[in-house]
């Protein structure tokens, strides 16, 4: 670490403390998310935490970071925006399952495809929190919940497969009980240029009762520790398709290509160097003429 | 002596009617005529009925006018609809290999005016649009139009794709003229020597981006939708001078949300849709409401409910914008009149919206988005500053302070210092959530109460800025004409005819929607003979508006809904209605 980067965890925290419940998964990402910032030696103010509505959607409130909560399912688009007015700043996207897969279904499947250099962490826990543990795009079948008193009729999606084939360059899944490799996780999207996706397996200790961190524990094995090739689309995309309920569980990097152009590299103003949100107001005269010409 | 003349165009989809009506506008402007030009189309392709209406004066243009001067039919099967809506006294062009007016039944006394167009054309090339250039020829000879200025626009518009096209065009043009000639075609106005022309030609559309471009807009977001597409075709033909971003989006919700996000980190930022994307940009604009983050957001308002008639005209989403998104919060409302006003609402709209941390929404409708007009020369370059934008706060910084006019001072992302959580939830001056274990605490209810008022007066202080609204023409008339939008100038040009007529009027326009002058509009209602409110729509939103802010219920109205513009004739029968005058 460089010797004029002396921030520290705390300098990451904001006054107001975290009001999730004692245990949940998203304490783990809080810190994995602070720890992995001042690995790579990004300062607080570089940084906007975009979020959505939901339990974890509150994580902006408690990060001294510029932290932006938006509506649900609106964080991708928000913190797109950002991205493209002040490409200098690390955008971290911050939201749920139900958020992101759910009801800000399509500007994920566009985020994927597009590949502006935003982060989207998804912190999943199988199960809507806030509003009392209805079904979300996660529940297994035949979860009972509020909603789904008989057990969930629907399939689940499969976000690690969604993301794949819908383009993105940076597939990865993190699991909350593991908070040294969900560091390292959430650190290489962070590093990666282009867009970059993490599920997060995150227990929700007061409405999930199926997918607990004991459940978690007995299956996840680290991609890391096997032969798996991240460049290798087809490998991630089988890596994907393990049987949820029955299969062990793979996290970290499923999928990382570094060679495909971004968003902000292919955009004709940005790939000059233009930072929008700071640019002059002023037009020039020959400016003005180019673009009335037509008019005369 | 005034020159006025109206002539009209009527194809199908894929005859290069747009191409063919914006050129001959701006063949017309470079006569030094005053120009208004709009095409009445449909949303389809290929085929169907389209009329392109131009009206080109030496004086003042305020309305397309009704009854065409001269009717060029570019089809047998338009000229067979357009049979109903040919005036008696018309010139009718048409290609008499393929129509036969007296077939279709067309009036005895119209003047047929029959030119083998595609004969013609043949001869010069395959390219079947160049039979619209050889129409051209032979209108300048009604017209009495400089040659040279006519090739000068040719030339200006095909320039680029080669000298071949340029003397393929001019060839046509030639024949046009000769054939007129050699038949003896009537001159309305004999050939003379024009002034240079000095103005504009352009469309509301159009007009409203270089407003916005000269305040300093350097974001733009959006998702196709009409009327309000042209506004990202022509920034995004222009992004690799002004150095912005503009980007199409997955839907409207998206394109709000990048811009959003982008005017939060300090780029002046727009979007635009009609309402139906309006629909679903509310949440998110009732968001940059509360996150105070300025925003400009555009309504070409079209004909609806839901799809409506995608390609009409409707003034019907006044309420939904005022009611726009759950909850209370400051809201500007603006509806410019005209091509010129459009231009000068875009720079109002983003400065407006910066200096106060406000939404600004400015609804157009479809008559004014696609209206091409002359205008006098636009000055863009203004002297745009930042507003409360703070560079170096010090460590104790707080975003939402609570000050007199409502406005607190912002830092952008990257600034060091300035770090702040904001959020979709009502807060404290510091940013932090009433809604979760703060809400409903003896000490946070005053807080809401302070936060709320902090952003509601905001909408005082704007009003201030505000042009007041004044009457418009004579005092004391019997009647006064209450507009909004696009309407003005077509009640305007009704005022002109009915004081022909010995009948005075005078108008009330209304520009500002919210915050409304409330005071001053009550005054001059009060003082009012007859009121008659001339609006774009069923209910009569305008009428229920006024009455709401006001009290005062006016009492005549005229509405039109089908989709087309009102015209001057529909008002003054209107008016003679209320004051009783055969």
């Amino acid at each position: 670490m460089s010797d004029d980067f002396n921030f520290v965890i705390k300098d990451y925290e904001s006054n107001f403390k975290p009001t999730w419940c004692p245990g949940c998964g998203n304490f783990s990402q809080w810190r994995a998310i602070r720890q992995a910032l001042i690995e790579l030696e990004i300062p607080p103010e570089e940084v906007v935490a975009v979020s959505g509505i939901g339990c974890s959607s509150h994580m902006p409130n408690f990060l001294k970071v510029y932290g932006l909560q938006t509506l649900h399912g609106r964080g991708i688009p928000v913190a797109t925006g950002i991205r493209l007015a002040n490409p200098e700043l690390t955008v971290l996207v911050y939201a749920g399952d139900g958020d992101i897969y759910g009801i800000g279904g399509n500007h994920f499947l566009h985020a994927c495809r597009r590949n502006v250099d935003i982060i989207s962490i998804v912190s999943n826990n199988f199960v809507y929190g806030l509003t009392t543990g209805q079904a979300s795009p996660t529940t297994p079948v035949g979860t009972t919940t509020r909603t789904t008193p008989r057990g969930s009729i629907e399939n689940p999606i499969n976000p690690i497969a969604v993301a794949l084939s819908a383009g993105a360059t940076f597939v990865a899944r993190g699991f909350s009980g593991d908070l040294k490799h969900l560091t390292y996780v959430i650190k290489e999207a962070i590093d990666h240029r282009g867009f970059a996706f993490v599920d997060i397996y995150s227990p929700c200790i007061t409405f999930n009762r199926n997918q607990t961190f004991n459940y978690f524990r007995e299956k996840v094995y680290k991609v890391e520790e096997t032969e798996h090739d991240k460049e290798d689309f087809y490998a991630a995309l089988d890596l994907s398709n393990q049987r949820f309920m029955k299969d062990n569980l793979p996290i970290g990097i499923f999928y990382q290509i570094e060679h495909k152009t971004t968003y902000e590299e292919r955009d004709f103003t940005l790939n000059q160097g233009i930072i929008p949100a700071h640019a002059s107001l002023d037009i020039t005269k020959e400016q003005i003429e180019a673009i009335t010409k037509e008019f005369y | 002596m005034t020159k006025d003349v109206i002539i009209r165009f009527v194809g199908s989809a894929g005859d290069g009617l747009v191409s063919l009506g914006d050129l001959f506008s701006k063949i017309l402007k470079k006569h030094n005529f005053n120009v208004l030009g709009f095409r009445s189309y449909q949303s389809v392709i290929r085929g169907g009925y389209n009329e392109y209406q131009i009206r080109a004066s030496t004086d003042e243009v305020l309305s397309v006018g009704e009854d065409a001067d001269i009717i060029v039919l570019l089809n047998k099967h338009v000229a067979g609809i357009h049979r109903t809506r040919v005036n008696s006294n018309a010139m009718v062009i048409y290609d008499n290999d393929y129509i036969d007016l007296d077939e279709l039944e067309y009036p005895e006394n119209i003047k047929k005016l029959p030119i083998p167009l595609a004969a013609i054309t043949k001869d010069i090339s395959k390219l079947k649009v160049l039979k619209n250039i050889v129409g051209f020829g032979a209108i300048s000879i009604i017209l009495g139009l400089d040659e040279t200025l006519v090739k000068e626009v040719i030339f200006e518009q095909f320039g680029q794709k080669g000298e071949e096209i340029i003397f393929t065009n001019y060839e046509a043009l030639e024949k046009g003229d000769k054939f007129a000639t050699e038949n003896n075609w009537p001159v309305k106005w004999e050939k003379h020597k024009y002034e240079k022309a000095q103005q504009m030609i352009i469309t509301g559309n159009e007009a409203l981006a270089l407003g916005m471009i000269s305040a300093g807009l350097k974001f733009y977001s959006g998702y196709p939708m009409t009327p309000a597409t042209s506004i990202v075709h022509y920034l995004t033909k222009h992004l690799p001078t002004l150095g912005m971003i503009v980007k199409q989006t997955e839907d409207e919700i998206a394109a709000v949300g990048m811009a959003i996000g982008a005017a939060y980190c300090g780029a002046r930022a727009a979007t635009g849709t009609s309402g139906g994307g309006f629909s679903l940009m509310t949440e998110l604009i009732g968001m940059a409401g509360i996150e105070e983050i300025p925003l400009v957001v555009i309504n070409s308002q079209r004909a609806g409910p839901s799809t409506g008639m995608a390609t009409k005209t409707e003034q019907a989403d006044l309420f939904q914008a005022y009611g726009v998104s759950q909850g209370e919060f400051p809201k500007v409302i603006m509806a410019p009149s005209s091509v010129l006003e459009a231009f000068q609402v875009g720079i109002d709209a983003v400065e407006i919206s910066e200096k106060y941390q406000v939404v600004v929404i400015i609804l157009l409708d479809l008559y004014l988005s696609e209206q091409i007009a002359t205008i006098r020369k636009l000055d863009l370059v203004r002297e745009n500053k930042r507003y409360e934008i703070l560079e170096n706060p010090d460590e104790n910084y707080i975003r939402y302070k609570i000050t007199e006019k409502g406005v607190s001072s912002r830092t952008l992302p990257g600034t060091k210092n300035g770090m702040f959580f904001t959020g979709s939830s009502e807060r404290n001056e510091q940013g932090t959530s009433l809604a979760s274990t703060l809400a409903g605490l003896p000490e946070t209810l005053p807080i809401r109460e302070e936060m709320v008022k902090k952003r509601m007066r905001k909408l005082d202080y704007i009003l201030e800025e505000l042009e007041k609204p004044k009457v418009f023409g004579e005092e004391n008339t019997p009647i006064t004409l209450v507009s909004w939008g696009s309407t003005k100038y077509i009640v305007r040009e009704a005022i002109k005819l009915l004081k022909i007529e010995g009948i005075s009027a005078n108008q009330l326009h209304v520009k500002h929607i919210n915050p409304f002058h409330t005071k001053e509009i009550s005054e001059i209602l009060e003082q009012a003979k007859e009121v008659l409110c001339i609006e774009q729509n069923y209910t009569g939103q305008m009428k229920d508006f006024i009455r709401m802010k006001t009290g005062f219920n006016i009492e005549h109205n005229l509405r039109r809904w089908d989709g087309e513009p009102i015209v001057p004739s529909q008002i003054i029968s209107k008016v003679k209605e209320v004051l009783k005058i055969e």
